[in-house]
């Protein structure tokens, strides 16, 4: 039939529904976005006129906007960071042999498998200005005076919610840095040793070079989920104090859930999507690491 | 390799770090949940629990609408592990096991889905169930939630797929197996930790999910646990107990689960990262 053997129409039967489901669920959406961008709509279920371009014209020249836009960027920053830190000392701590390293390879894992509600409840009560253990901590050892409202200022709640968002998400990328450092060779570093050497040395010219394709999917994917956050900052700050800790996602969500304009919302999401695209393109183009590797994996 | 004493001492400090800043923070929450609350709000934290009662988590299952939430949540997150292996089994045997034309760029297509942003699917999508008159249902929720779950569920099985060799199949074709028999009796035993995996991720992607279960539920009676605990801790006076006990309840099911299938979790997680 049309050329195709038997066995390669069974073949297609079995992705289809997986990506009938996927055309449905995200490629229908993406174009319906579009047409609700160019409408008035403020309220779903509410009918909207014709508007063509009037909603970017209004994104585009808005403070709030670029501003989140401004706050995504040190916020994919930030937490890039904090995570590639945290996750490649935790990794190189896991890599070595010592009674429990299996338990704690896959355990270490936890705090990305919890709820978010949860990670937010856990650090509202041990940040709670009134009676937590981490004021509690920094009043009796000195370090301040009175205990501190962690989510008062716009600078102190941005920072405390790019660590708290780190803290969940660093194991993720550990498992993941873990097992790229898993395949460089012990052997390289054995020779290394013995043309002497020294840890910068090592580091540089094995570990980097040989963490390379973990970094390009850590750098890709890492940025696309820290940029996708919106629970986190959400429930720990509503965005504020006075909308500084507005991420382009917090204002997509607020637009059209808060405000009740769902096709600005709808705009907001077209020119994300288009930055987030040129992100990532530019980001392949210039990080790619080697495609025959790449190809020999399928 | 036989490591220095200074070495040891750093890897030491270091791994005691590492426990400390993962595993304090759910010790903390759990011990001040079975606390009294004079104990829980007392001016001195006690890091050892010096009362026990049980008292917030009776509230909580027998006074409050957690519950509810409880049976919803379950009830999606059942239905989403369904849906997410009935289409994730089928697409990643075609992938990996029948060496499909243009299967390189179905499983790109595939990639793409999974790291694309959620966040640009959340006005087109309510829009969606709204205009499928599905806002208020939890059906809504499964769709969404097997949206999100399975282009991943299909890279972690990657790895399970791929290391079944070849001849088994052969073999089982020629004694006159078709496809869907060697599917159902060869490949789906074979790669049973991997689809454990697949539904274990399945049902922790929705157990979790908090955005789209915000706008796509209006009444009480649907609501799911993580936007139930949401509504709780946005009140003006905060009952630090019964929080900190549903935490823990909706903890639990999460800790059970990757208890089981931690372990091929993570390799699944590993070999799709190094390869693609």
């Amino acid at each position: 039939m049309f050329g195709l053997s038997r066995r390669t129409l069974v073949g297609y039967l079995y992705v289809a529904p997986l990506l009938v489901w996927l055309a449905l669920t995200i490629a229908y959406p993406l174009l319906s976005t579009v047409i609700l961008s160019l409408q008035d709509i403020r309220i779903i279920g509410t009918e909207g006129s014709f508007v063509g371009v009037d909603q970017y014209r209004t994104i585009l020249t808005s403070d709030a906007f670029w501003s989140s836009t401004g706050r995504s960027v040190i916020w994919v920053l930030g937490n890039g960071l904090a995570q590639t830190l945290a996750a490649f000392i935790a990794a190189l701590l896991l890599r070595e042999a010592f009674p429990g390293v299996r338990i704690a390879r896959v355990w270490i894992i936890l705090s990305w498998i919890v709820p978010t509600v949860v990670v937010v409840i856990i650090w509202r009560w041990m940040l709670s200005a009134s009676g937590g253990i981490v004021n509690y901590a920094l009043v009796s050892f000195g370090v301040v005076e009175r205990p501190i409202g962690f989510f008062s200022t716009g600078t102190s709640a941005f920072a405390s919610v790019i660590l708290i968002n780190a803290w969940r998400m660093f194991p993720f990328m550990t498992v993941i840095m873990l097992a790229g450092l898993m395949r460089i060779p012990e052997e390289l570093y054995e020779s290394a040793a013995v043309d002497g050497a020294n840890a910068w040395q090592k580091f540089r010219h094995i570990t980097l070079p040989g963490l390379q394709p973990v970094l390009f999917v850590i750098g890709l994917l890492g940025t696309l989920m820290s940029f996708n956050t919106f629970d986190v900052i959400w429930l720990l700050t509503g965005g504020g104090p006075a909308g500084s800790t507005t991420t382009l996602p917090v204002l997509i969500y607020d637009t059209a859930f808060k405000q009740y304009r769902l096709s600005r919302a709808a705009a907001m999401s077209v020119v994300t999507g288009i930055l987030l695209l040129v992100f990532a393109l530019t980001f392949i183009r210039l990080m790619s690491p080697r495609t025959e590797e790449q190809e020999s994996a399928l | 390799m036989k490591r220095s004493r200074r070495a040891s001492f750093v890897l030491i400090v270091g791994l005691a770090a590492l426990l400390f800043v993962v595993l304090v923070p759910f010790y903390w929450i759990f011990t001040s949940s079975i606390k009294i609350p004079q104990e829980i709000i007392a001016r001195t934290p006690t890091l050892i629990p010096q009362s026990f009662s049980l008292q917030h988590y009776d509230k909580l299952m027998n006074s409050s609408q957690f519950p509810v939430y409880l049976r919803n949540s379950t009830m999606v997150a059942l239905a989403t592990m369904g849906v997410t292996l009935l289409l994730c089994t089928p697409a990643a045997y075609a992938l990996y096991r029948m060496r499909l034309p243009g299967r390189r760029t179905l499983f790109r297509i595939i990639l793409i889905t999974y790291a694309f942003p959620g966040i640009l699917l959340l006005i087109p999508l309510y829009s969606m169930m709204s205009s499928l008159r599905l806002i208020d249902t939890l059906y809504a929720l499964v769709i969404v939630n097997v949206t999100f779950a399975a282009p991943f569920a299909v890279w972690l099985l990657q790895a399970f797929f791929q290391t079944i060799p070849p001849e088994i199949e052969e073999s089982a074709a020629l004694d006159g197996a078709n496809r869907l028999q060697i599917l159902l009796h060869i490949i789906i035993p074979l790669t049973a930790p991997g689809l454990a995996s697949v539904a274990i991720f399945a049902f922790i992607t929705s157990w979790t999910e908090y955005m789209f279960s915000s706008v796509l539920i209006i009444s009480e009676q649907y609501r799911t646990v993580p936007v139930g605990l949401a509504g709780i801790v946005g009140q003006y006076q905060v009952d630090w107990g019964l929080l900190l006990a549903g935490a823990s309840v909706t903890t639990l099911p999460v800790l059970v689960l990757f208890a089981l299938v931690g372990r091929y979790f993570i390799s699944g997680l590993t070999a799709g990262a190094v390869k693609s």
